[in-house]
């Protein structure tokens, strides 16, 4: 008797322990309704928090819920597994966008009229990224980025070095820096992606736009158009420090902000991180002249965070209020103070010092999109570019890429 | 018949939990496997084509190598460690208990921190004792070294899994009874021998379960590489749990690398079978 209790006891416990998995769901409030808000960076939580409290306090028949999961994409691609996507999702412009753009998951924006009021050159980024058939706007570019190198004003200043404007001046600036006993790049190699920033760099102002297209109908291939990119990545090489694979980005950061080197190749994502660990030091940037010709010297800037709604989402309108909020003249400039970005909403320049050197690149146009975000996303190109910088086999790695690429498609 | 009913309401309940939570997502990783599903959106049914595919693969079979030469070495390691330990641990030596208690906490960290406590070894406090010592291959990072970097992660993975396999063989010794010994120190056997001619023998059938449960960790390595060097540098600590979860999960690849899995699998039943049965063959019955 006892015994039987026993087993009817663990029966129940086993079955609530099944029905708790089943609850818990997000239902909406009486008189208004609940949007989920999705982003991938868990630098801007701290932003979109104090935006969502602004968003609210003026519309407060709708509430935003922030979900702001580390390995944010894989999360994302698995609910989508499950068919269960965010109302708003803030995300990159890299490859996973278009991905998701040509799968349908996408809200069309061309209606909404929402795309007029922010730069042109990053829509057509991003339709470029869905690709030829789907160049509907289904991504409204938000923020963005620029991939560039970082100054360390002082010892600039100090040995005299003028801002190179082609690959020749850049290269005697390195010289003058290693002359004067000074690491002239501090590389953070550990960290396989750090190597694409430089490799973005470097390409975006060498290789044509339109390679990644022409790869894939197979009329292109790395070892033919990345040979000067392959090459200048071996030139940069010889200017870091003695453990250029040893140490990561954070330590990186940190080295850099306490003078460990007069240049550094990263994105204004690490700008902020710098004068965390050194707030008393002045940076400048300047594009990678990564070309000869200082005419055709471009900054690599890219869509940092485009905003979607869901296609299958119940409260389109509601989100597409949100939008409307986000692009309003104030809120895009609070976010982008906030982050150290640059925004894609017209009108909408960063006026922070430390971007003097490429501001004109964004008044001018003067952008060319990151390179790598068109490759394709399962490639592990990092880990390529790294093996290669590592084991400097131009050639050998060259052709892996190409046939990495190739492959990719039968995965 | 009625105690019958009671022993199957006590299993339903885990059987339950088991088959929706592994056996079915399992069978449905199978399934996809046969699919071009990319995760999401619509798939057609391809055939053996995502099999053939992992052969010719070239970051699988890198991925292997990798995952082999990786679990071997660890394996052998984490045996002969926790062996040693073991029997350091049974004999009687002041705070006995303490001790045992001690050596069994790595097992309860996270796997995830001690990596990454060993990480910031690595990466700052051996290149110190390397330079201060002039031994050149400790005067970097050992994780940014091609050559180097898995036995950044053999270390950690062996300090880490020391413990429970130690546990182990500690109640495998617990089982040989005393009087054995006795009787070989009137035979006048020393302590060499009588590991090797009693306790070694005694204890075999820990002995296989320690060799089977260890390879099959570490063959399923995942949690140390990411926290150590992401499978880099370049791919040359990429394991294969590492390639399904990068490929299928951050790659789209979701029935390739499943189809990568379901041959994972096969091969570590493999593994574990003829391990096995080698193992047990020698087994004192």
């Amino acid at each position: 008797m006892v015994k039987k209790q026993a087993g009817v006891f663990t029966g129940a416990v086993g079955l609530s322990v099944l029905l708790a998995g089943c609850g818990g769901g997000t239902g909406t409030g009486d008189d208004g309704a609940t949007i989920e808000l999705f982003s991938n960076k868990s630098e801007s939580i701290g932003t979109y928090e104090r935006l969502i409290e602004q968003f609210e306090s003026e519309h407060p028949e709708i509430s935003v819920n922030l979900e702001a999961p580390p390995e944010a994409e894989t999360v994302l691609r698995t609910r989508l597994t499950r068919g269960d996507m965010p109302d708003i999702m803030s995300i990159g412009g890299n490859a996973t966008y278009g991905e998701l753009a040509r799968e349908g998951v996408f809200y069309d924006l061309s209606e909404s009229g929402l795309t007029d009021e922010v730069q042109d050159s990053y829509v057509d980024m991003l339709s470029q990224l869905a690709g030829p058939e789907h160049d509907a706007p289904y991504g409204l570019p938000y923020a963005t980025n620029a991939n560039h190198v970082i100054y360390n004003k002082e010892k600039v200043e100090e040995l005299g070095i003028e801002i190179p404007q082609d690959w020749g001046d850049f290269i005697n600036a390195l010289e003058t820096a290693e002359d004067a006993g000074e690491t002239p790049i501090y590389f953070t190699l550990q960290e396989a992606w750090t190597g694409m920033a430089i490799w973005n760099a470097v390409a975006g102002n060498i290789v044509d736009e339109d390679f990644a297209e022409r790869k894939n109908a197979g009329e292109a291939t790395f070892v033919e158009e990345y040979d000067e990119v392959a090459d200048k990545m071996l030139e940069l090489l010889e200017y870091g420090h003695s453990d250029n694979f040893g140490v990561g980005y954070g330590d990186g950061n940190t080295a850099f902000a306490n003078g460990g080197s007069v240049f550094y190749i990263q994105g204004n994502w690490a700008i902020p991180e710098i004068l965390e660990s050194n707030p008393d030091i002045e940076l400048g940037t300047f594009t990678l002249p990564s070309n000869d010709d200082a005419e055709e010297n471009e900054l690599v800037s890219g869509v940092d965070v485009v905003l979607t709604v869901s296609e299958t989402t119940e409260h389109s309108e509601e989100a597409l209020t949100f939008l409307e909020f986000m692009i309003e003249q104030e809120v895009a400039e609070q976010y982008i103070d906030e982050q150290s970005a640059f925004s894609a909403v017209e009108g909408v320049y960063q006026e922070d010092e430390v971007f003097d050197g490429i501001r004109e690149y964004f008044e001018d146009d003067r952008l060319t999109s990151f390179p790598d975000h068109y490759y394709p996303a399962g490639m592990g190109v990092e880990n390529l570019v790294q093996d290669f910088l590592i084991n400097q086999n131009k050639q050998e790695s060259l052709e892996e890429i190409d046939s990495e690429w190739d492959f990719n498609r039968n995965r | 018949m009625k105690k019958d009913h009671v022993f199957l309401l006590m299993v339903l309940p885990a059987f339950l939990l088991f088959f929706i939570f592994h056996t079915y997502p399992a069978l449905q990783g199978i399934f996809y496997s046969f699919t071009n599903f990319r995760g999401y959106g619509d798939w057609n049914f391809v055939g053996f084509f995502n099999y053939i595919n992992v052969f010719q693969d070239g970051r699988a079979m890198s991925a292997y190598v990798f995952t082999f030469q990786f679990a071997i070495v660890s394996t052998i390691l984490v045996n002969i460690f926790s062996l040693l330990v073991a029997i350091g641990l049974n004999s009687k030596i002041k705070f006995r208990k303490t001790l045992r208690a001690t050596y069994f906490l790595p097992f309860i960290l996270s796997v995830l921190i001690v990596s990454y406590i060993f990480q910031f070894m690595f990466a700052h406090m051996l290149p110190q004792f390397g330079q201060a010592f002039g031994i050149d291959f400790l005067s970097r990072n050992i994780l940014g070294d091609q050559n180097l970097a898995w036995l950044g992660i053999v270390t950690v993975a062996v300090w880490q899994s020391t413990a429970f396999n130690t546990l182990l063989y500690l109640a495998g010794l617990s089982t040989v009874d005393d009087q054995v010994y006795e009787a070989a120190d009137i035979d006048g056997a020393n302590s060499w021998a009588k590991f090797w001619r009693l306790t070694f023998p005694l204890i075999a059938p820990f002995f296989t379960i320690n060799m089977v449960v260890a390879m099959k960790n570490f063959l399923m390595a995942f949690d140390q590489i990411i926290a150590l060097t992401g499978g880099g540098p370049g791919r040359a600590t990429e394991s294969i749990s590492l390639l399904i979860y990068r490929g299928g999960f951050e790659g789209g690849q979701f029935a390739y690398q499943s189809a990568n899995a379901v041959l994972y699998f096969i091969i570590i039943v493999a593994i574990s079978v003829i391990q096995l049965r080698i193992l047990e063959r020698r087994e004192v019955k």
